[in-house]
């Protein structure tokens, strides 16, 4: 309910007191929401690329994700974030767009992580700039972890382009789809 | 930080420009400005901060200056508080206000300040009323913190949070059903059902839910139906003291709770299924 913020904040909250309740929210909606999808993500291109020889580090990158997904979890709880009414749809999604570009081969999986964390890398750094312009003292702890997770996030993508995700077939159809895919996403997590 | 402010460019109301001014002065942390920018539903906001007209905001409680001068949002709510006295004997009215507004020393002219219907004189008891709870039930977490009171099991916390918040009604029962009536007016609807599930909200982060996923929907859509019916069954209610309330109250939170032990059964009862399946399915292929 985002017209409840002074009302919220006037409730006894020592560690939101201050906060730009709206735009915090919006932030850590989002990023629960795109963590989220991101190891459903992953989960779909274990289930079919498991057993292949880029199943070790597609468990890799599934294991951070799910770190990322453990602090946005805790983070939501500490500034009483409402979380998307989408995820159930985000966890469908997530996996069968995992899924469906594990089966389009090693490579195609490759494409669609480096799609997916390239939207993601740039989605956190715009966020790092609007919690800098609002208040880089107040938002020190979230733009710590934010763009820790970037630099995590930005590794992922190096790790597909390592791994040939550039010769997947149909690589910019398929990159270009997905990434449209991402931004639709984000900007309906941070509304609903 | 680069200063946020624009007054020129949003439309003025007195209010709104006095509170911004002092919250400039004081850099308070409600200020206005700072969510303008990336918020961009400032619908909400320009509620809270720029009231249409004289009618005060109820979703907001800001504009609380300590300097000598009161805003006219404070001046409103004094108003309202002082009618509440009057609403038993003449339910939400005007007249309520008008007479609050006589012991105020006031003129009862102060009346024309508020819409005709009592909107905003029900919204601001029922938002009174919300902070109220927050409160109570912030103290009763910090006697559980400091190992004064036990921490309740989930289903009496919420029984007795909501009894809490009911029992609020009771010296203005007999005139609550219109005020139900008027919350449900298109034009109130936004801010009540505001209100409303701040209010359920509140009771969920106190009785320590810590969802992050769907449930954190569920559980607020059940207490909130649980707090809705409990609600209309009191304005029916001729029992001494609301027993027949309370009675009810506590079955609906035992049906919500088991409500949640029969998902979690189904659900595993699906789970064994489907390994049942699933081995059969390994058996016959063999």
């Amino acid at each position: 309910p985002a017209g409840g913020v002074s009302l919220r904040l006037c409730s006894t909250r020592a560690t939101l007191e201050g906060i730009n309740k709206p735009v915090i929210d919006r932030v850590i909606r989002v990023d629960h929401a795109g963590e989220y999808g991101a190891n459903r993500i992953y989960a779909g291109q274990m289930a079919v690329l498991g057993r292949s020889s880029v199943g070790p580090i597609i468990q890799q990158m599934w294991n951070q994700e799910k770190d990322h997904l453990k602090k946005f979890n805790e983070l939501m709880v500490a500034y009483r974030v409402r979380p998307t009414v989408l995820l159930p749809f985000w966890n469908v999604a997530g996996f069968v767009l995992g899924a469906g570009s594990a089966l389009l081969g090693k490579k195609g999986a490759m494409a669609c992580t480096v799609a997916v964390e390239e939207s993601i890398s740039d989605h956190y750094n715009s966020q790092i700039r609007t919690l800098m312009e609002e208040d880089p003292e107040k938002y020190k702890e979230l733009l710590q972890i934010i763009k820790q997770f970037r630099d995590d996030e930005r590794e992922h993508h190096d790790i597909g382009l390592e791994h040939d995700a550039e010769a997947a077939p149909a690589y910019s159809v398929l990159k270009t789809v997905i990434q449209l895919g991402c931004k639709a996403a984000i900007f309906l997590s941070e509304r609903i | 930080v680069r200063c946020q402010l624009s007054p020129p460019q949003r439309p003025l109301q007195a209010s709104a420009v006095l509170r911004r001014v002092s919250d400039e002065q004081k850099k308070e942390p409600l200020a206005s400005s700072s969510q303008q920018q990336f918020d961009s539903h400032p619908t909400d906001h320009q509620r809270e901060q720029e009231p249409q007209g004289p009618r005060p905001s109820y979703t907001g409680q800001g504009g609380q200056e300590s300097e000598d001068y009161e805003s006219e949002e404070q001046l409103q709510h004094r108003i309202l508080t002082a009618a509440l006295e009057f609403v038993p004997e003449h339910g939400w009215t005007a007249e309520a206000i008008a007479e609050g507004a006589k012991t105020l020393g006031l003129s009862v002219a102060a009346a024309g300040m508020f819409h005709s219907d009592g909107s905003e004189l029900i919204l601001h008891f029922v938002s009174q009323c919300n902070t109220k709870l927050s409160e109570l039930l912030e103290q009763e977490q910090k006697l559980v913190q400091l190992g004064e009171a036990e921490k309740k099991p989930t289903d009496q916390f919420l029984r007795d949070a909501v009894e809490a918040r009911l029992r609020m009604l009771i010296p203005y029962i007999e005139k609550w059903p219109q005020a139900l009536s008027i919350l449900l007016l298109p034009h109130n609807i936004p801010s009540s059902l505001n209100l409303l599930t701040s209010m359920i909200d509140d009771i969920w982060h106190y009785a320590g839910d810590q969802s992050t996923d769907f449930n954190w929907y569920t559980r607020r859509a059940v207490l909130t139906g649980i707090y809705n019916t409990t609600e209309l069954v009191m304005m029916q209610d001729s029992s001494p003291d609301f027993e027949e309330t309370w009675r009810f109250l506590e079955n609906r939170v035992a049906d919500a709770m088991n409500m949640g032990n029969t998902a979690n059964q189904v659900q595993s009862t699906g789970e064994a299924v489907v390994q049942g399946l699933m081995g059969a399915a390994v058996t016959v292929s063999n």
